[in-house]
Parts: C-alpha cells; structure tokens; sequence
C-alpha cells in the first residue's frame, strides 16, 4: 500500500474559488471517543483486578454472592435511559427542540433514579460487607463506586446540555455537545452491564448454577 | 490582497499579546512546547543533582554523607523525577512544538487542551516535590513495591504525595495524548497520506495511543494504594485476602508500555536526524514506520518480564520472554534502517549527528544487555543488582538523552532563529559520552559480581570499590557535558550564528517557516507532493487566489486521517486563562487529597468543575467566517 503508490500530485481543492469548507463540527466528538477509550481501559483495569484478587481462591472472601434485584432493576433504568436519550438526539435532528429538551430531562431523571436506587443497595450491602473489611469488599466498593462516579459526571454533562442556549450568544444548535455528552452517558451505561455480568451475575451463578 | 497584509492580518489573529496576561493565558503551541522543554530541563537538572549525591555517597565504602532514609529518599526522587517528569515531557515538549508545523497546521487541535496539559504536568512536579520540602519524600524506588509502601511501613506523607502527583500526572499524559492523536489524525497538511508522514510524527502517533490504554493502569494502582494507606482498603494487605502482587501487575502493565512512550518518539527523533546528515531519505521508511507502530502493539505483552522472580508459571514466563525478545527486532529494525542510511549517506557531521551516532552505540549496548535480562535465568542472576540499573541507563540515556541532545541542536536554530556553537557542541558530546561509559559501564560488572542495586553502602574489601569511584567521576564528567550544552545554550541564544529558514538544508515542512515562526507559521497553509516536502520541485505554499491563507479568523484546515484530503476549517480558541486556573483548583484537589481535608477537596472539586463548564461554554466567536 504504501510503497507501490504511484506519484500523487498534492491533492486539489475540489471547490469554487471564493468558497469555503465547511466549519469543523467533529473535534469534540472525536475527543470523546478517546475519553471513552481511555475511560474503559481504566474499568478494563478495575475489572482485571477484581478477577486477579478472585483468583487467589482461599483468601476471596465471598460469603454470599450479592443479591439480584437492585442491580436488575437498575440495569432497567439505565439502559432504558439509553433510549430515551438517543430519542431525543433524533428529535433534535428533527429541530424539534423541545422534545430533544424533554428526552434529556427524561434521561436525567433516570439517572437520579439509578443513584438513588444504588443509595438503597448500598444500605442493603453494607450490613454485612464494608470495604475495609476483605479484599472482596475492596473492589467491590470501589469498581461501584466508580461507576457511580461516572454517572454523576454523565449526568452533570447532560444537565450542562440542558442549559446551553439555543439562540444566544450563537446560532448554532445544541446539537453537537448533545450528541457528545450522549456518547458518554451510552459508555457509562454500557459499562453497568459489564458491572452487573462481573459483580453481581457471575458469582450467583457459580454458587446457584444457572 | 498583497502579501504582506495578509500576513499582517494574520498576525494579529494568532498573536499572543505581550503582557503578563499573555504569559499565563497562551494557548500558542510554540510557546507551550518551548515551556515543556525548559520545565523537563529543569526537573532534569533536579533529578541529576540528587543523583550527583547517590553516587558521591555510592564512592567510598562505609561512607555516612546521608543517613539511610535520606539516601533512599535521593534515589526514588532521582528515578520518578526523571522517568516521569523529564524524559516523557521532553520529548511531548518537541513534539507539541515541531509537529503542527511538520504537518503543515497552526496549532495542535486542542490548544486550550494543551495549555492544561502543560500546567498539570508543571503542577504535578511541584506537588511531588512539595514532599521533600516536608521531609517527607517518597522513598520506595519509583516503582513503589507494596508492601513497604503502605501505611504501616512508610506513615510519612510521602507515598500518598507520589500517589496523588502521578495521577495528576496521568491526567495530563492522557490530556495529550487526545491532543497529539487529533492533531495528527485530523489536520496533516493536504496531500499529506500516512505513507508520506514524518516518522517523528509516526512515533509520536503510536505513543499516544500507547499512553491512551496504558496510563489507567497507573491511576488504578495509585487509587488502590491511597485507598489501601488512608481508607482502611485491602488491595494489597495480604491477610485480609488482597495481594501484594496486584501492585506489580497494574504498575507494569502501565510500566513497559511506559518505557516505549519515553523510548519511541526518541527513535523517531534520530529517524528524522540521521536523514538529513546523512543527505538521504531513510532506508526502509515503511519498515521503520510499521515496526514503530509494532512495536508500540507488542509493548503491552511484555510486562511481566520485570517480574520473573515473583514466580509465575512456566507458560508465562515462556510467553513474557518470547514476547520481550520479539520486541527487540523492531528496535533492531529501526537500528538497521538507521545504519544503512549511514551506509549510503554522505555524513555530514554536526553535532546533532554525533549525539545521533552516540545514541545508536550506547542503545545497541543497551538493548543487548536487555535481551540477557529477557532470557529468563540469566534475568534471575542478574535482578536486583547494577546491572538492572546500568541497563535502564544504557537505554534510557542512549534511547532518550542523547536523541533529546541531538533533537535540541537540530531543532534549536528553529526555536530561537540563532545557531548552537558547534564546536562547544562537539566537546561537550565528547565529554557526555565518555563520561556517560565510565559511570554506567562498570555498572555492569558490578552487577555480575552480586553488587544489590539501592544499597546505602558497603564494606570495603568486596572488590567493588575502585568501579564504585569510577563510577562517580564518571557521573561528575557526565555532569559537566551537561552543563557544557547548558552554557552554549545560553551563550548561542544572544551571541550564535543567525540561522535562516533552513539551516540544515532539511527536508520537513517546519523548515519553511521563519526561524523563529510567526505565531501563525505559513502564509499560505501548504500542500504536499512527497514524503520531503522541500526536497522535491513541488511548491508548497503556492497558492494564487489566496485560498489556503484563512486570515478571517483563528482557522486551520482540517483533512482525512487516511488521505489527508480536506474537508473542513477548524476554529481555533483565543487566549484564556482558564486552563491555569482550572489546573490550579485541581491541583488543589489533589494536594487536599494528600491530607484527607475532604471539605476542601470537594469544594476544589466544585471549582474545578464550573471552570471546565465556563471552558465548555459556546462563543459567539467561534461562528465568525463559517
């Protein structure tokens, strides 16, 4: 490919004298991508350690797998939020505005609903495992607790989406931090299924079966 | 529209004012490279002092200049200064300044981005070093094995100011790493296809998104550690079901690939060095370029080769050693590709050239003596003793330093528009290099004959105090060929030899600018014909309806990452203070962190947050000229 290249001329610039490309409108969301990449790399790390410290069998103290329900019903809502986010993006494509403002507050009052549910698993957890009391505690707690992280920055990007203007101080539509600050909120989400399949479903099924 | 009014225009477009508000407020890619270079410079002459001291501890047998504590304290501060905060942000210091030019843009993509990633980078070094004004430095070799270093083992402040500080630091290597990946990906010059790219811009390219998958690896294990020290955690306690292993595994998972970061762009450096004093293009251009890119890939799969005595099973070591022996033929490949250019070339030689050849001897020793540490029972003998550090120095020096040297006297008469001293050059090469072998090659020896590596002293009559001494004066004459280039920097910044656009008659696109450039480099944004632009009979700049000039505006082109066809015009951000004051509050948030003053930590968190909202917010500006 590359050495047989014929001689290329410098490329031309396909367009009328006097006209302009276009403004770049894709920076923010390329630089998204390698926050995400970078981001799941670091779960890709929280998550090895978990089965690193899993691995070293006599010493993983974990008494009872965590119990199901919280972390299902919390995979509903956000997941479910997912959608209701990328609805919203297709009405904003549509520039209708205020539907695109609605789905938004939709999706952040989901997330709302997924942290106050994670405050209840918490609670529900906490009476018989800590994070200082084994290892297993440790990165439970802590690949939670970072995930609840990402939601809160998930959701203060959409909440600062909420507020941008529409028509002052530019005219351009919202469109763009829209669909960046959805790209995360769709990472973070995807990452709870991981959370979810790792923390809470594998260990059920190794003590229960499927 | 004549000539000079549109350069005048633009020069008011793209240049910072010259007020004490331009200082902190720049976002200009010229001044902040330029900042990355002098900050790595110090932080070099830092770590080199304390260095200084070890060895002159290190002369005598039974000698007592530092106590132990201090002794220990020397040293990691001496590994992490250099491995963290001169040898990568040396080279990201070149790279920020030379590559928009080399591919024909005005900026990097993000220039506020970049602002940020020079003060974080900046900050982090001031608060790990705020540890040893306190007397409390970190004191674990800059790998930091727990368990010494939990909470038990080392209550001073120091590992949680080496744990905060590194995380600070990953945030600004990742910073820049989304920023060297866009600039490249996203604004190469038209006519620019990735098989004409430069092969400084390939290494750069490859370790950023090394950087981008290795660095997490780094803050997990930070994380873990704070948490394990101050939060009562059990990552790595043994007894209550963590691993001390776990440390080792995360730190060299980010550790190797590391090493690569701090290694490639160097190599890409003397692939753009040796060319031009060798007037010829590179032998073997895509090969050096895939094994570049390889070997940034393989990288990742051989970390646990600085772990073989930790005791793994047969299948891993077997996989580790074939992957870290594997690696060294891509490094083999470039090494041929750069002796075969020699080969065929008509040397020319400079300065920057024998920094250049210096280089290939010292990491052809280097890399050698690597491969006896990959060979598993040879790794065993020799782990733990000098001849780990002479090899990290024969590599680090030959496959950092020396390019780094080579890269200032090349790039200089660009920065600055004035030509280093040749002949002060020369000597203070010289005197490196010998310097350079007497330190670190007896090292090897002592390895051999069982002398530990951190020892605080030993007792004479082991046969290790002759090349102990030598060792220090070795270090000393080191000292002094660094402090040669040193003055002939400050002297050939008033007094040198005017250099021109072109000094070097090189091939690259930054060598069409004025020396120094304009805030706004080209003209007329160039186009490209070949892999050496101003070698060949295609003119670059030329551009008669005034189409690529962008002068309404901070604009540069945006084109395909493949083909480098354009497509767009990026607007470029103006002056703004906030990425300092951003780093500031979080630089705060980290340094509350160190203490556990939460309050204070979510209040630096809450300001940090609504100054990258204020950074975030939309500007009627950026509208202007679409």
């Amino acid at each position: 490919m590359m050495a047989a290249a014929a001689p290329v001329q410098a490329t031309r610039l396909p367009r009328q004298p006097g006209t302009r490309y276009p403004l770049d409108k894709s920076r923010g969301e390329w630089a998204m991508w390698l926050t995400i990449a970078t981001e799941g790399s670091l779960f890709v790390c929280l998550f090895a350690s978990y089965f690193y410290l899993a691995n070293n069998k006599n010493r993983w103290a974990i008494d009872h797998p965590p119990k199901l329900h919280y972390a299902l019903i919390m995979l509903a809502v956000l997941l479910s939020s997912s959608f209701v986010l990328h609805w919203g993006e297709s009405q904003l494509k549509k520039q209708r505005y205020v539907a695109a403002r609605v789905g938004l507050g939709i999706t952040i009052l989901m997330g709302l609903g997924f942290l106050a549910l994670s405050a209840f698993e918490y609670m529900e957890h906490w009476k018989d495992l800590t994070p200082d009391s084994n290892s297993y505690g440790s990165i439970f707690y802590t690949i939670v607790s970072f995930h609840a992280a990402h939601v809160i920055m998930g959701l203060l990007m959409l909440s600062y989406t909420l507020t941008l203007p529409r028509y002052s101080p530019t005219s351009r539509s919202p469109y763009r931090p829209y669909h960046v600050a959805g790209l995360y909120w769709h990472f973070v989400d995807i990452v709870w299924v991981f959370v979810v399949a790792f923390l809470y479903v594998m260990p059920n099924v190794r003590v229960y079966g499927f | 529209m004549s000539a000079t009014a549109v350069a005048q225009r633009l020069k008011t477009e793209w240049e910072t004012p010259k007020s004490l508000w331009g200082k902190f407020a720049t976002v200009d890619h010229k001044e902040i490279g330029i900042r990355y270079i002098v900050t790595a410079l110090v932080f070099m002459c830092i770590g080199g002092i304390e260095a200084l001291i070890v060895r002159v501890q290190l002369a005598r047998p039974d000698a007592a200049l530092v106590s132990p504590e201090v002794y220990d304290q020397l040293f990691t501060m001496h590994g992490i200064t250099m491995i963290f905060w001169y040898a990568q942000p040396i080279l990201s210091g070149f790279a920020i300044y030379v590559i928009p030019m080399m591919i024909g843009a005005r900026d990097m993509a993000l220039p506020r981005l970049n602002a940020f990633t020079y003060w974080a980078f900046l900050l982090s070094g001031i608060l790990v070093y705020i540890a040893p004004c306190m007397g409390q430095a970190p004191h674990a070799g800059w790998f930091a094995y727990v368990p010494y270093t939990l909470y038990q083992y080392s209550p001073s402040h120091g590992m949680d100011f080496y744990a905060m500080s590194l995380i600070l630091f990953t945030i600004s290597m990742t910073g820049g790493a989304v920023n060297f990946i866009l600039t490249i990906m996203r604004q190469r010059a038209p006519g620019m296809s990735i098989n004409r790219m430069p092969l400084f811009v390939y290494s750069t390219f490859t370790i950023s998104w090394v950087s981008i998958f290795a660095m997490p690896a780094l803050t997990a294990a930070c994380v873990f550690l704070e948490l394990d020290r101050r939060w009562g955690t059990h990552f790595y306690t043994i007894a209550h079901g963590g691993s001390a292993i776990l440390w080792q595994q995360l730190f060299w998972f980010f550790g190797h690939p590391w090493v690569y970061i701090i290694f490639l762009p160097a190599t890409g450096m003397l692939s753009m060095i040796i060319p031009i004093f060798s007037r010829r293009p590179i032998v073997g251009y895509p090969w050096v370029a895939v094994s570049t890119i390889l070997t940034g890939a393989v990288g990742f799969s051989v970390w646990m080769h600085h772990m073989f005595t930790v005791g793994m099973s047969d299948m891993s070591m077997s996989f580790f050693s074939a992957g870290s022996m594997m690696i060294s033929i891509f490094t083999t490949v470039q090494i041929f590709a750069w002796v075969a250019t020699l080969w065929k070339g008509r040397l020319v030689m400079t300065t920057a050239m024998h920094y250049a050849l210096g280089s290939i001897a010292v990491l052809i020793v280097g890399g050698l003596n690597g491969v006896v540490t990959g060979i598993i029972p040879l790794d065993w003998q020799a782990h733990n003793t000098y001849f780990v550090v002479s090899h990290i120095h024969y590599v680090l020096i030959g496959g950092n330093m020396f390019p780094v040297f080579a890269a200032l006297f090349y790039w200089f008469p660009k920065m600055t528009g004035k030509m280093l001293n040749e002949s002060l050059g020369k000597w203070s090469f010289w005197i490196c290099f010998v310097g350079f072998n007497v330190a670190f090659f007896p090292m090897q020896i002592l390895g051999f004959i069982g002398m530990p590596r951190r020892v605080y002293t030993y007792p004479a009559g082991l046969g290790w105090s002759s090349m102990n001494m030598l060792e220090t004066a070795g270090a000393f004459v080191l000292g002094i060929g660094i402090l040669l280039i040193f003055i002939n920097v400050f002297i050939s910044r008033r007094r040198g030899r005017i250099a021109g656009r072109n000094p070097w008659n090189a091939d690259t696109l930054e060598w069409a600018t004025d020396s120094p450039p304009e805030a706004y480099a080209f003209v007329h944004l160039p186009t490209v014909a070949s892999r050496h632009p101003l070698w060949d009979d295609h003119d670059e700049e030329a551009d008669p309806s005034d189409e690529r000039t962008l002068d309404d505006g901070r604009l540069t082109l945006v084109s395909t990452w493949l083909d480098a066809e354009p497509y767009a015009v990026a607007s470029m951000p103006k002056e703004t203070l906030v990425p300092l004051l951003a780093c500031l509050t979080l630089f705060g948030f980290f340094l509350a962190l160190v203490f556990q003053l939460m309050w204070l930590v979510l209040g630096c968190f809450l300001v940090t947050l609504s100054f990258a909202f204020y950074w975030l917010w939309p500007r009627p500006e950026a509208e202007e000229g679409a």
